[in-house]
């Protein structure tokens, strides 16, 4: 035993080559390029310049690095990452801590057992970059980063020093390419729980997102971000641009500047009386941190682990802190609540005193005008919109007190925000009962792919007023500002001239990209628990429980180490009989406690084995000079000589040595 | 079972052990060093000793010049030696008015050249070059030495003050450099208590003559090499050259020179074949001064350590 700990301890303490340092510093690269997207800016470049100057001090100042060097390194990392983020725990902080104290590893590199430690931490923070974001990029990033990590550890290996990286890098690859199929199987089996495992959450505002409130400008920085929201796919035809409503918020309260949901109208779902065709569709959402599903107008019935509000927005029970895939119906024509109850009428009334007098004095006025005509009061306000020198901008100016007042009467110019909140304040004002919705409007449709695309960009605010008769009706003042943001297929908010001009072939490519994206996350990121437990219906299993999973996986495995035992043994280098032979007792002597090495001698290895088992002295003596014989005493093979050595090997009974 | 077969002639085998064994009765304790020694002049290659003074570097060669029936000369290296001191000078003869050559002692059979790391590198180089090309030039006449010829130079470890190591390239002439060592306890207590090593050098009796010689380095030349010995030779080889601590690897003539002291090595083994124990028993003493060592790096070390990685096929 002090033999054994001596000999592994040697090894343990060896000092590397610069080849497997280099390595270790590629690896370590990777690490920090992998995490880049979402560590500090500072971060990876200080990160960088650490890594340059750890390979800058082992080329030119080999040896221990000092104590003064590490500490103040290590102390200066965490105080940066602590006043960065406010503090040390949680997802993003503690990787980028993680990230940051393997790179400073390098420093103290030095041993094979520094390197196999350095690595196998790359591998975890290499893994912990899923954790912030699952994409096709970065999966196939952390795969590739995983390639110059069994580089660096191959490379310790004896023997193993090789001279070129491609030499090198053929093997690694070659590895990785054997996990495959492991990956696929644990991917397919490993029985998947509802919730994630690691409860590092994330910020809430990691994403900005439609929310339940608005007041103007809110959503200015939604609007110029060109992030997919969701993606729709429908059965059968796609309903037209001027339909793609997808209702999230429904606002009542108003204060003058800000819309919100208030405490929203209690009481029963809103009667809702489809007139015409019915759209059924699967939404795939991205991850919002809120509950709100967005759905097409009108949805008819709430999927399963959600609910509808009285004013039909539709709610998931948990919140959606990962792609979520839903199935719906929805009524693109609609009678929505045709009764309207004291209470909501009042409610859709409401406005806060003593604001924007010329904008109620407006609305008085044409109430004058139209009389009982509410329709026609809402075709004034819109041509009003229309004619009255509006514009359409992402960049407005800004609003005094009496915001409307100044949007309608001095500025005349904003976005979608700005006309719901105006043309709903009108409509109140006039004594017709309105309210805000935002969502999102429009998208991409792609045809290859046969999906809709909806962008963050597409989110959008509108009105809807209630009209004696038909119930709630959509307006889309927008619409009469700029016609072509309601009806374009496009992709952008942008107003023409803004920052968002792209190309046609850019905007191309970037819708096949998109489909590639789709199918990640359809196919990968989104198979949770309920799709797993579905995985086997084709075989008649409705609903396969965990322990059927874990048997498939088990025995999915040994089929695997079957084969590539299988696969070992075919590619086992073909020698001939006697050196079968003598690997065969070599290792069976091994067995009865007599060591061996490849690099002796198969002479020397038979008289230290005479020397072992004296009582066998003759027999082992005249096997190692039958060896020799046939092998080096002659130039052309000997097959009588080897199949005799063969069979004298086979029936050689080393003695029990008793210790 | 068939033993191996026996070496077909037994009578230079004979001699040889004879010889061997009287060296040996000279220097105690280290036959391997001695029959290593052996080993490079039956090989036909020049021996390089190498080891810290008074270990015996000068007795060993004046045992090998008593017991091979050779002509014999000496010299001392020393930092004023001129190559003239060792090739010879042409003298103007009054008689016949023209230059005479006068050999100077490199035209001989054995020569011990003593401490050759003293002399200037110009002086070492005027005798390697004669080492690899068996011939002298003096005054643009290329003078043939006796054949064969053998060099067995002494020198001390170069950490010693006053010498001029031999570089690199040089060390190549050498077929194996061989280091003597402290003799251990008991042969060093023997030496303490027999005779002056002189006195026993004058009575040694020569048992090898040039023809024995000639004969042994033709039977060494037919001792079989099987594939399965040249595979591991050429994967010793290729170690050396992607090893990462060796910045040049042996060379293909390196390794020929292997394979010639490995033969010789067999045959004084009493063997007609090759094993794998003689390349491993060569590698170190033919191998580690050839190899141009990274920074840092001990090249018997790293010798060592490949023969201890590569397998044997």
């Amino acid at each position: 035993m002090n033999f054994l700990y001596a000999l592994t301890h040697k090894v343990r303490e060896a000092p590397i080559s610069a080849g497997t340092f280099n390595l270790v510093c590629i690896t370590m690269a990777c690490v920090v390029a992998v995490h880049a997207s979402h560590l500090p800016i500072w971060l990876t470049l200080l990160l960088g310049f650490a890594l340059l100057a750890s390979h800058w001090r082992r080329r030119h100042r080999p040896g221990k690095t000092p104590m003064w060097l590490k500490l103040p390194l290590t102390l200066g990392l965490l105080a940066g990452i602590v006043v960065w983020y406010g503090n040390l725990f949680g997802r993003e902080p503690g990787s980028a801590f993680a990230v940051g104290l393997l790179v400073l590893k390098t420093f103290e590199c030095e041993t094979v057992r520094d390197v196999r430690v350095a690595v196998a931490f790359a591998c975890f923070a290499l893994m912990a970059a899923l954790l912030s974001d699952q994409g096709l990029v970065v999966t196939v990033a952390v795969a590739l980063a995983i390639v110059p990590a069994l580089m660096s550890l191959r490379s310790l290996e004896p023997g193993q020093a090789q001279r070129t990286i491609t030499q090198a890098a053929l093997p690694a690859l070659g590895l990785l390419a054997a996990a495959v199929p492991l990956a696929l199987l644990a991917f397919l089996f490993v029985p998947r729980l509802s919730e994630p495992l690691w409860g590092a959450p994330a910020a809430d505002t990691a994403k900005p997102g439609l929310s339940s409130s608005m007041s103007p400008g809110d959503l200015t920085e939604l609007l110029t971000d060109d992030s997919a929201a969701m993606r729709v796919s429908f059965d059968g035809v796609a309903p037209g641009p001027d339909q793609r409503y997808f209702r999230a918020f429904v606002m009542w309260n108003f204060d003058g500047r800000r819309w919100d949901h208030g405490y929203g109208r209690r009481g029963e779902v809103a009667g809702l009386l489809p007139q015409g065709p019915v759209a059924t569709y699967e939404i795939t959402l991205e991850a919002t941190h809120r509950r709100t599903l967005p759905a097409l107008d009108v949805p008819m019935a709430a999927p399963e682990g959600a609910r509808l509000s009285a004013d039909r927005e539709l709610s998931s029970n948990d919140r959606i802190d990962d792609v979520r895939r839903y199935r719906l119906s929805s009524a693109l024509g609609y009678g929505l609540q045709a009764d309207l109850d004291e209470n909501t009428r009042r409610l859709g009334l409401q406005l806060p005193p003593n604001f924007d007098p010329r904008a109620r004095a407006l609305a008085q006025q044409w109430r004058l005008t139209f009389g009982q005509n509410d329709e026609g009061i809402a075709r004034a306000a819109l041509g009003l919109f229309h004619d009255g020198g509006f514009r359409y901008t992402l960049a407005p100016a800004p609003l005094g007190r009496d915001s409307i007042d100044d949007f309608l009467f001095n500025t005349h110019e904003g976005f979608c925000e700005h006309y719901a909140s105006a043309f709903t304040f009108l409509m109140r004002a006039a004594g017709i009962p309105a309210r805000v919705v935002t969502g999102y409007q429009g998208g991409f449709y792609n045809r290859l792919g046969q999906y809709l695309l909806v962008r963050q960009s597409n989110a959008h605010a509108w009105s809807e007023v209630w009209l004696a008769g038909r119930g709630w009706v959509r307006f889309d003042p927008t619409g009469a500002v700029r016609p072509e943001r309601i009806a374009a297929d496009g992709t952008s908010a942008g107003d023409g001239s803004g920052p968002w001009y792209q190309p046609a072939w850019l905007q191309a490519a970037r819708n096949r990209w998109d489909i590639v994206n789709r199918l990640w996350a359809q196919g990968v990121t989104g198979f949770d628990a309920l799709r797993q437990r579905s995985l086997l219906q084709p075989f008649g299993v409705r609903e396969a429980p965990p322990s059927m999973l874990v048997t498939i996986l088990a025995s999915g495995i040994c089929l695997l180490a079957a084969i590539g035992l299988g696969w070992a043994l075919y590619r086992r280098p073909e020698g001939d009989v006697a050196q079968r032979a003598l690997a065969r007792l070599k290792a069976r002597l091994e067995r009865r406690g007599l060591a061996s090495r490849a690099s002796e001698a198969p002479g020397h290895y038979f008289s230290r084995a005479a020397r072992f088992w004296p009582s066998q002295r003759k027999e082992l003596e005249s096997l190692g000079t039958l060896y020799n014989h046939l092998t080096y005493a002659r130039s052309e093979p000997a097959p009588e000589l080897a199949r005799r050595f063969a069979r004298m090997a086979r029936e050689f009974r080393p003695p029990r040595v008793v210790k | 079972m068939s033993a191996p077969e026996p070496i077909r002639d037994n009578t230079f085998k004979r001699r040889l052990d004879a010889g061997i064994e009287q060296v040996n009765s000279v220097l105690l304790g280290k036959p391997r060093q001695v029959k290593l020694a052996f080993t490079c002049l039956i090989a036909r290659g020049h021996l390089l000793l190498e080891d810290v003074p008074g270990v015996g570097k000068t007795t060993l060669a004046h045992a090998l010049a008593a017991t091979f029936d050779l002509d014999f000369q000496r010299i001392q290296f020393t930092s004023d030696l001129l190559p003239s001191d060792i090739i010879g000078v042409s003298v103007y003869e009054r008689d016949g008015g023209t230059f005479r050559f006068h050999p100077g002692p490199i035209f001989t059979r054995l020569l011990l050249a003593d401490e050759i790391n003293r002399a200037s590198p110009k002086t070492q180089s005027a005798l390697l070059e004669a080492m690899a090309e068996g011939q002298a030039t003096v005054d643009g006449v290329t003078h043939a030495l006796p054949q064969p010829f053998f060099v067995v130079a002494t020198q001390n470890p170069l950490d010693l003050a006053g010498t001029f190591p031999l570089p690199d390239s040089q060390l190549d002439r050498f077929m194996l450099r061989v280091s003597l060592d402290y003799p251990d306890a008991a042969a060093e207590r023997a030496l303490l208590s027999g005779a002056d090593r002189r006195d026993i050098l004058a009575q040694l009796q020569p048992t090898l003559d040039g023809a024995a010689l000639d004969m042994l380095h033709t039977q060494s030349l037919a001792t079989t090499v099987s594939p399965a010995l040249l595979d591991y030779l050429q994967a010793l080889l290729a170690a050396t050259r992607r090893h990462p601590d060796i910045r040049v690897g042996l060379s293909p003539r390196a390794g020929l020179s292997l394979l010639a002291a490995s033969r010789a090595w067999a045959l004084a083994s009493g063997r007609d074949y090759v094993l794998p124990e003689d390349i491993q028993a060569l590698f170190v003493p033919a191998a580690s001064h050839r190899l141009i060592p990274g920074k840092g790096a001990h090249r018997e070390a790293i010798a060592r350590a490949i023969l201890a990685e590569v397998a044997v096929g």
